[in-house]
């Protein structure tokens, strides 16, 4: 017996709903990133499942294309928490939840 | 055998992932994503898509959890403290509507008819994914391109020190600095000239700031 491909989806949607919870409960903004980071994984299980399941490579691609935009979000969203610290000497979302300084 | 590899990786990356959400300290969480990234790899691999694993190791591995681990450095996190769950009541409900959800997904998955098979293809291989990067797939390839040159300036941006100190920052005795008169461009120096301080005080007085400056020295 072969893993089917709705293990893999299976799998797929416990990572996510994993990462929807650790954003939710989650108060440090770092793991609150880190958790993101996690959903985005799920989800690229999920595209390279079906295109390997469906002989397609756009999903690859897709996979690809938000590797990408996680590295992008990486580079600015610790930005953003270098900023927050810097002006709050901090890193809980409680501390944070008025945007002005 | 395929089986075996999928639960010990499935399981695997569920473990860390749980342990992401369950640990206090950021490192640990940190350590225990580097765990999902690599069994997630390790699952790329069994679907025949080793381009897309070796990118996950070096990208999301590599450079994604060093940046982040050099942030989490960087700024001294210190670990979370326990706070009392402000939603506690909501828990049950909360287990009800996850197994109701758990049951559908589960229909749905198990319902799927006919259920595709994995058989060798060469969709996965680097060639393949190079050859529809640069044909059919070019333009969200170059916006790609135009996304990453945005992060960098942003990054820049975001990460740049203003001219003006907060009131709690603190001057490193020995660096350089310049007084305020010689930064602003519209006085009258041409080449602004550096000064050396000694201590914090001293770097405080060159740079005006009128706020007294902690007796650290």
């Amino acid at each position: 017996m072969e893993p089917q491909l709705s293990w893999y989806l299976a799998l797929s949607a416990l990572l996510f709903t994993i990462g929807v919870v650790g954003v939710i409960i989650k108060r440090n903004v770092i793991a609150m990133f880190m958790c993101i980071e996690l959903m985005l994984n799920a989800v690229n299980l999920t595209f390279v499942a079906f295109a390997s399941f469906f002989r397609d490579v756009t999903g690859q691609l897709f996979v690809f294309i938000v590797m990408t935009v996680a590295a992008a979000e990486a580079a600015v969203g610790l930005g953003i928490i270098i900023a927050i610290f810097r002006n709050r000497e901090s890193l809980d979302v409680d501390d944070a939840s008025i945007l002005k300084l | 055998m395929l089986v075996l590899l999928f639960i010990l990786f499935g399981g695997l990356a569920i473990g860390c992932a749980v342990n992401v959400v369950a640990q206090r300290n950021p490192l640990y969480c940190a350590i225990s994503l580097i765990g999902v990234f690599v069994s997630l790899a390790s699952l790329y691999l069994m679907l025949a898509a080793p381009f897309i694993a070796a990118v996950q190791i070096i990208v999301y591995a590599g450079a994604i959890m060093v940046l982040v681990v050099f942030v989490i450095m960087l700024l001294n996190v210190e670990q979370e403290e326990r706070r009392p769950i402000r939603i506690g009541f909501l828990l049950p409900a909360a287990v009800v509507l996850a197994a109701i959800l758990i049951g559908e997904v589960a229909f749905f998955l198990w319902s799927i008819n006919p259920n595709p098979t994995l058989s060798p293809s060469d969709i996965g291989l680097t060639s393949s994914i190079g050859t529809n990067l640069f044909t059919a797939y070019l333009l969200p390839f170059e916006i790609t391109s135009i996304l990453l040159l945005m992060a960098i300036v942003g990054a820049m941006t975001l990460a740049r020190r203003s001219g003006v100190l907060t009131p709690n920052a603190r001057v490193i005795p020995g660096a350089q600095v310049l007084a305020g008169s010689e930064i602003d461009p519209t006085s009258s120096h041409e080449v602004p000239t550096t000064l050396t301080t000694g201590s914090t005080t001293e770097a405080a007085r060159i740079l005006e700031i009128s706020r007294r400056t902690p007796d650290r020295e």
